[in-house]
């Protein structure tokens, strides 16, 4: 009870906060709907199916994207770590691109592969993959030597070594990594429908934001809150499971 | 028969102020079966000196043979044991040891028996499924221990292998590596910058001198070790050689600068 009140508690004090600004007028529900009416929005989209939809919609682009984005941060990474030439190739590119604003490319994408899935999907690819590249680098470089060492000393091939040492000793950085993946792949899910697309919530919260529909555009957003929340759980969940026998590995509990 | 051989071996490494040299005309022979410590000041290359034993650093210049061939790689002739344990972390007490057993080609039905002998040595019972953080650490070294018996290595390269465990449980671990080596005969090369744990495990104790590190002497120590702990340190012949090597690190040590 009061480790829910502990999570919960400031939350509930929050839209308790809200609803009773708006309700006692000192706050105008043209700027900002009261909770009761976004809850009353949101119960209007749900049995419409017009969030389902959308929110399906919205995941399946956020899935795709992050999912090939994280092979691929998690192939490149190992490269640049384990090989002088690969970082060479690949450290100037990621230094330079780190900390472009991905969502800047998504006109480019539209002018190549027009408004949908394909721009959508490529700009969450893009914004996943560099911080499991990072992530990944950096956490087999920080892998002891002597592990390296005991495990050659064992008869390990070079290729084994990889397999069998390097990547379960980052799987913490590695994991960690795609968490902060899976957080940018819901921000850039939204951002892109925005922009480029046709369906999807960020296109809903969009058109309900343009056309004054605020309640309607909040439901929108608690419902992509909702999802992108459960993810990170399962994603928290996930490296519990696989990181049990690590001295930092994350509580379930944890945020 | 010797089995290592090591002849006017030289290296240096890189560091901030320039290159280093680390070991200099060093000359080691141990034979086999034999226990062998090495001991020296830190910093004098003792630890270099076993890396590139074991095959992970290579020398800039001399010899460097094992069983009569040169030594270019780490291989499973030669176990080794670090100071810092060097156990998998994400592989259970069973799981490391029987890794090396994995890779030299032991049949998995027979692995099991062996993780169950080697267990059993270290008498780690009832934690066969832990992971090495649950482990205390006189518990992690006696694993890291067992991980390189298991896979029956000729050659054991202990790197300062007790350095990080408390007084009482290094006395343990010293009597039963003691305990290992009598019923295992295999060559030891051990490095420690614990005079007493050399003079009282080591056939033969070699010193080497301050950075550049090379041979400066060596104790032949002959002390019947089956009386016992006790009996051993009180002896005479004992304390005469521990106390010649103490000197003689001890003048190493405080060479000039």
């Amino acid at each position: 009870m009061k480790a829910i009140a502990r999570r919960w508690g400031s939350i509930a004090a929050v839209l308790v906060a809200w609803e009773l600004a708006v309700v006692s007028g000192a706050v105008d529900p043209t700027f900002l709907p009261a909770v009761h009416t976004i809850a009353a929005a949101l119960w209007e989209l749900a049995t419409a199916g017009e969030v389902w939809t959308n929110l399906l919609v919205s995941t399946y682009r956020a899935v795709v994207g992050l999912v090939i984005g994280s092979a691929c941060g998690v192939a490149v990474g190992l490269m640049m770590a384990t090989s002088r030439a690969a970082n060479g190739f690949f450290g100037p590119l990621v230094a330079m691109t780190y900390s472009l604003p991905k969502a800047s490319l998504v006109p480019l994408f539209i002018l190549w592969f027009g408004i949908g899935d394909t721009t959508n999907m490529l700009t969450v690819f893009l914004a996943t993959l560099l911080p499991v590249v990072v992530s990944t680098y950096h956490g087999v470089k920080a892998v002891p030597q002597v592990l390296v060492w005991s495990a050659q000393a064992m008869g390990t091939s070079r290729g084994e070594i990889l397999r069998r040492i390097l990547i379960p000793a980052s799987l913490l950085s590695i994991l960690t990594g795609m968490r902060i993946a899976l957080g940018f792949s819901w921000v850039l899910t939204i951002s892109a429908e925005m922009i480029a697309s046709k369906t999807g919530i960020g296109k809903l919260i969009f058109l309900y934001g343009e056309s004054g529909a605020y309640a309607h555009m909040f439901a929108g957003i608690l419902a992509i809150v909702a999802v992108a929340y459960t993810a990170d759980r399962a994603m928290i969940w996930l490296m519990h499971a696989a990181l049990r026998w690590h001295d930092a590995a994350p509580a379930v509990g944890e945020h | 028969m010797s089995q290592i051989r090591v002849e006017r071996l030289t290296k240096h490494y890189e560091s901030r102020e320039g290159r280093v040299l680390a070991l200099t005309d060093v000359d080691l022979v141990v034979g086999e079966g034999e226990f062998t410590a090495i001991v020296g000041p830190s910093g004098c290359g003792k630890s270099t000196l076993l890396y590139i034993l074991g095959g992970f650093l290579r020398a800039d210049a001399g010899i460097v043979e094992v069983g009569g061939r040169a030594v270019s790689a780490p291989g499973v002739d030669r176990g080794v044991v670090f100071q810092e344990y060097a156990l998998f972390p994400w592989l259970t007490v069973a799981e490391n040891i029987a890794y090396g057993l994995s890779t030299t080609g032991t049949p998995k039905a027979d692995r099991a028996a062996v993780v169950e002998r080697f267990v059993r040595m270290i008498g780690l019972e009832g934690f066969e499924n832990r992971y090495p953080r649950e482990l205390s650490g006189g518990m992690k070294q006696r694993v890291a221990i067992a991980r390189t018996l298991a896979y029956d290595p000729q050659i054991l390269l202990l790197d300062e292998p007790l350095g990080a465990l408390d007084a009482q449980t290094r006395e343990t671990m010293q009597d039963e590596l003691l305990r290992i080596w009598e019923s295992t005969r295999k060559t030891v090369v051990m490095v420690t910058h614990d005079v007493n744990e050399a003079v009282y495990l080591a056939q033969r104790v070699l010193v080497m001198s301050r950075r550049p590190g090379r041979m400066v002497e060596e104790f032949r120590v002959q002390v019947d070790r089956r009386q016992g702990r006790e009996a051993v340190m009180l002896s005479d012949e004992f304390n005469r050689i521990r106390n010649q090597v103490w000197l003689t690190v001890r003048r190493q040590v405080g060479a000039t600068r």
